[in-house]
């Protein structure tokens, strides 16, 4: 077993070492992320007219949640991917022995050693401004919330693999992940809390992975009501669906794969 | 006139380059709908709890929704594949060969690639603006003064994006700014009147997304004078001066790859 940890602590001291160098990207990558606080800002004023089931502050706190959510659970594994067997560079991860999925997994985990500080920056500046909205959503929600947004990246990340694979047979799957991507955007909850989305549309959405991926961790640490079981279990059952996808189409991919020197 | 041409015999060749992924084609379609649905959907939950977004009819937003939609879409196909090579060049040098040309370096940077995956998201963002366009029921004077607006916007957005793009010249990894703007035009999808007092100032000075998207709907709508089209285009020329002036100003910095 202690091969296996030094193995898994030198590959992401390696990867964050070489995120240090792209921390202005990362910098601005995340600020592309501040979208949920223009929502806040909508949706209290709503509020402030005394229009929705939620108050004012509610929303600040459920909106920095949905921020935090997010910019955990980034993936680009499948630009990777598509980069790497357009340009052939998977060949040399063909040699080494190591599963190339190790790579790429402790590449996004050196990432967050990146972004984490940068997200306690936003978090302070957020304390700042909305003093009022600050609260202990008590340990177990935290605890229960992390482990959602966790399962959430996980599932982001086997099926930004999944897809990025497709690149054996497609020029360019880049474009197809866009569409998981426009999906999350619009039924995750960041539109709004999912409470104020129509029955009908909640009901149509109840068991793929969109309402947990964000929804689910940020009305945990939230404070709003939420079903986390069934959040849970759905988010598990998401992980194997695209895990054991991910492995079909690696092994029937890798035959495929006729780059220079494969 | 050779500026023209130029364009012209840019944008063919990125096509053509292009065509080689049409299932990347056809996905945007795809996405495209997807995306302009999703986004009516975002619009159509603040009217179904009673909020109107600081004063305007569903049909209006609708309206700005689409002045948005069509600026992302020229974010998506002319913007970003091309302000993104800015640090490529950059980084490996090969600005020196665009500095050599006998053209403006700066249009030369800013037109050479064409994305054909903006092609949809262009196609159904004019189909969301002439549905509000019509639902509203605008006059011929307000077609007109929405598409000279629209175009004033255009400008506006392309000078915003080259601005923040020629920063690559001293830190050479940051194309994600032009994504942070992308976004920023994401957050002037609704009217600047339905956020608060801070954002609406921000939107207005620091990032002037209300003259792209708020501003030219107004106008079409006669909620603002037909004068304001002449600060419109103002605004987008004192824009693009600016960055002209910044990219000369940047060159200076630029250590070629030669010298």
């Amino acid at each position: 077993m202690r091969w296996v940890w030094r193995k898994a602590r030198t590959l992401v001291t390696v990867y964050f070492a070489y995120m240090l160098e792209y921390r202005g990207e990362i910098l601005f990558w995340m600020l592309s992320g501040i979208t949920p606080f223009f929502f806040m800002s909508a949706w209290s004023q709503a509020a402030g007219r005394g229009l929705t089931a939620y108050s004012a502050v509610t929303y600040a706190r459920y909106f920095f949640a949905v921020f935090l959510a997010r910019q955990l659970a980034i993936v680009w594994v499948h630009w990777n991917l598509s980069e790497d067997v357009r340009s052939g560079k998977l060949s040399f991860r063909l040699l080494q022995p190591l599963d190339p999925l190790w790579f790429y997994l402790a590449d996004h985990l050196g990432e967050r050693g990146v972004r984490l500080p940068m997200l306690a920056v936003v978090g302070l500046v957020f304390a700042w401004l909305y003093p009022h909205a600050l609260a202990w959503p008590g340990a177990g929600r935290v605890a229960l919330g992390t482990v959602a947004v966790t399962l959430a990246f996980g599932v982001n990340f086997f099926a930004s693999y999944a897809v990025g694979l497709l690149s054996f047979w497609l020029e360019d799957a880049t474009e197809i992940y866009n569409l998981w991507y426009v999906a999350t955007l619009f039924f995750s909850g960041m539109l709004a809390p999912l409470g104020l989305y129509p029955q009908a549309v909640r009901s149509a959405i109840a068991w793929t992975p969109f309402p947990y991926l964000i929804y689910l961790p940020a009305a945990l640490w939230s404070g709003l009501e939420v079903d986390w079981r069934r959040g849970l279990l759905a988010l598990l059952l998401w992980n194997v669906f695209f895990l054991v996808l991910a492995r079909r189409l690696w092994r029937a991919g890798r035959r495929h794969f006729s780059a220079m020197g494969a | 006139m050779r500026y023209l041409r130029l364009l012209f015999t840019f944008w063919q060749t990125s096509l053509a380059a292009r065509m080689e992924y049409r299932t990347a084609f056809v996905t945007a379609f795809l996405e495209a709908g997807l995306e302009a649905a999703g986004k009516v959907f975002g619009v159509y939950l603040f009217y179904a709890s009673g909020y109107d977004l600081g004063g305007w009819r569903w049909q209006e937003a609708l309206l700005v929704l689409g002045l948005a939609s069509l600026i992302d879409s020229f974010f998506i196909g002319v913007f970003n594949p091309n302000l993104r090579r800015i640090s490529e060049m950059v980084q490996q040098g090969t600005l020196d060969f665009v500095l050599l040309k006998p053209v403006s370096s700066q249009f030369w940077m800013s037109t050479q690639e064409f994305a054909a995956v903006g092609l949809p998201f262009l196609l159904v963002s004019l189909g969301l603006i002439a549905y509000a366009a019509a639902a509203v029921g605008l006059s011929a004077g307000g077609w007109l003064l929405l598409a000279l607006g629209a175009a004033a916007a255009l400008l506006l957005a392309y000078a915003v994006a080259f601005l923040f793009a020629t920063t690559s010249i001293w830190f050479v990894k940051v194309f994600n700014v032009v994504y942070f703007l992308n976004t920023i035009v994401w957050t002037g999808q609704y009217p600047v009147q339905a956020y608060s007092r801070p954002f609406r100032l921000f939107m207005t000075f620091v990032l002037p997304v209300y003259f792209m998207t708020t501003a030219p709907a107004e106008v079409a709508l006669a909620r603002l004078g037909p004068g304001w089209l002449v600060v419109l285009f103002a605004v987008a020329l004192a824009a693009l001066l600016l960055s002209r002036a910044f990219w000369r100003f940047a060159l200076r910095f630029y250590a070629s790859a030669s010298s």
